[in-house]
């Protein structure tokens, strides 16, 4: 395929993944809690409703923050799945990242500014493992473009298996899933609100909804990109890697906020440094 | 639309009394009656929800968080009153702290008896508030596409509940260019409001039975007091405000020479919508600490 026909593709299932997968989150969760739970394509409903509800805002600009936060979130998954440099993608993932962070400061309410500091921290967290595995792709691969690491003829796994470990660790926080979903809890009742959401309502909460989806679509596109050279196993791979989420996420009790910089930091210096090392080594 | 159905997500608040419809009200989300699978979610956050379900007697304490909480839910909103102290203050009506029923602060869609409530009629409860939430978006949007179908009349004493409803919805909007929920438009009872109805008439903006904007006038001399011109947030910036003040400069008795109106010093918006329909300002004074009023006069042509 040519970088432009994965980019239409990518704009035009992302949504539909990440809403089915957010989807089967929600099922399976519930079959753990042995309840029926919601239908497979519950987020959609929700977005929907969303979309045609009253917005309420405390300053109408925090909805320009989210746009922006959803454009860019587009953008970089575009960039990823187009084959585009790897550095790039992860700075404009960080941007995103941190136009949704401005958006909930921008909302001035107590709940909202919490879950802005928290998403800061855990942005701290992930962010080092994240730009290690861009660089172990790189010492392997001899790239930092998406393309060139993924026609690579041997699997990137098998010469990464820490930096994998350590990546799929940090996507945990990412996902804000338990036990690091300190910013905002997926079951709102629970701590602070709604944290970093609390504020949002109506059609931008729907826009940071989708902006998810394609988000996690990009995250375990990353997955993928370990076992580039046989697909199968590299699809396989980045759903069972999402089931492992889910099922962490409804396994464990939330953390303090120390604890998840310790562990994230400890998991990036020995898995993440210390196989890029061991590369270095032999 | 479809999507109303499928995704209710409410916020529950207990209000008062022995909390025992309060735990049937969760008791509706555990595995047992799985309320998720219908597409509920316990919120916990009012911006998010479309229902609000309370259970409990109002008592002087809870009074402003029920409303508070009504005014962060966006439209369209279903109120649920569970049980029956919600509903009528149940065997706390007489005490002296209670004001009676949830209706008594808010207006409520759906009475759930029972004390306690049970889940599978909580559940029933849910199911019709969904209903009707799906109604009244569905009304919505109907008013916004017929929005040349609009009438102007007179309101009856019956429209007081909806016209309360629209106050509260209205003056949000108000509360936060002064970032002060104590304005009295905000506080305003449906006792109050119906007492209103002695001095002040009311001219009511209608789409598909709909009431969308109001405004109240009364008559003192030769003077014409104009006030509390609201428009629903659906519905602003179509020019129907300044047809409500025209339609009731209309019902004034040929006497009344000259018309007075009262806005906020930062509603820029109103200020300037007085000015073109030929008002002036002549005074201004204090009122809360956050708020001077500006008044407005007019002489009739």
């Amino acid at each position: 395929m040519t970088p432009l026909a994965r980019l239409a593709v990518y704009l035009l299932a992302a949504p539909l993944i990440g809403g089915l997968l957010a989807g089967l989150d929600r099922k399976i969760s519930a079959r753990m809690q042995s309840r029926r739970g919601p239908p497979i394509w519950q987020p959609f409903y929700d977005v929907l409703k969303l979309w045609d509800k009253e917005n309420m805002v405390v300053r109408r600009s925090q909805d320009y923050y989210v746009f922006f936060f959803l454009v860019l979130v587009v953008f970089t998954g575009g960039l990823f799945f187009a084959g585009s440099d790897l550095l790039l993608v992860v700075f404009a993932l960080t941007l995103a990242a941190i136009f949704f962070v401005l958006g909930a400061y921008k909302a001035s309410s107590p709940y909202s500014f919490i879950g802005a500091e928290r998403e800061l921290l855990q942005m701290m967290a992930y962010e080092p493992m994240i730009i290690l595995t861009a660089v172990g792709m790189y010492m392997v691969s001899g790239s930092f473009y998406v393309h060139d690491i993924a026609s690579r003829p041997r699997l990137l796994l098998l010469s990464l298996p820490g930096v994998f470990l350590g990546f799929v660790f940090c996507l945990v926080i990412k996902f804000r899933k338990s036990p690091f979903d300190i910013s905002c809890s997926h079951h709102a009742h629970q701590e602070l609100v709604r944290g970093i959401l609390t504020e949002f309502s109506g059609r931008t909460l729907a826009m940071i909804e989708v902006a998810h989806w394609f988000e996690n679509v990009l995250l375990l596109g990353w997955v993928f990109l370990f076992f580039g050279s046989s697909p199968i196993a590299g699809v396989c791979a980045a759903l069972a890697v999402f089931l492992l989420i889910v099922v962490v996420d409804n396994a464990c009790a939330r953390v303090k906020w120390p604890a998840m910089l310790k562990w994230a930091w400890l998991t990036t210096l020995v898995l993440g440094f210390g196989n890029i090392l061991a590369l270095g080594f032999f | 639309m479809l999507a109303f159905k499928k995704s209710p997500w409410i916020i529950h608040y207990d209000a008062s009394s022995c909390n025992g419809c309060d735990i049937e009200t969760l008791a509706c989300l555990t595995p047992v009656y799985d309320a998720e699978r219908l597409g509920v979610i316990n919120t916990g956050n009012p911006k998010h929800a479309d229902i609000f379900m309370v259970t409990g007697a109002v008592n002087a304490e809870s009074r402003d968080v029920i409303r508070n909480i009504y005014h962060q839910l966006p439209e369209p909103k279903v109120v649920v009153a569970i049980g029956s102290c919600a509903a009528s203050g149940g065997i706390f009506r007489e005490c002296y702290n209670v004001s009676g029923g949830v209706d008594t602060v808010i207006p409520v869609d759906v009475y759930v008896a029972g004390c306690a409530a049970r889940p599978e009629a909580i559940i029933d409860g849910v199911v019709r508030a969904v209903q009707l939430l799906e109604s009244k978006h569905k009304s919505m949007m109907e008013a916004a596409r017929g929005i040349d179908r609009m009438v102007y009349e007179q309101a009856v004493l019956s429209d007081v509940a909806e016209l309360l409803a629209l106050q509260m919805v209205t003056y949000k909007s108000e509360a936060e260019i002064y970032g002060d929920d104590s304005l009295p438009a905000l506080q305003q009872t449906l006792a109050e409001m119906e007492a209103d109805f002695a001095q002040w008439w009311f001219v009511k903006a209608v789409i598909n039975g709909k009431i969308v904007g109001a405004v109240q006038c009364r008559v003192e001399g030769n003077t014409g007091y104009i006030r509390r011109c609201t428009v629903h947030p659906y519905f602003r910036r179509r020019g129907i405000a300044r047809r409500l003040i025209t339609e009731a400069e209309q019902t004034f008795s040929p006497e009344v020479t000259r018309f007075e109106t009262l806005t906020g010093h930062k509603s820029r918006r109103n200020i300037a919508m007085c000015e073109k329909l030929g008002y002036s300002i002549f005074k201004t004074e204090p009122f809360l600490p956050t708020i001077q009023w500006v008044y407005l006069q007019k002489e009739r042509k």
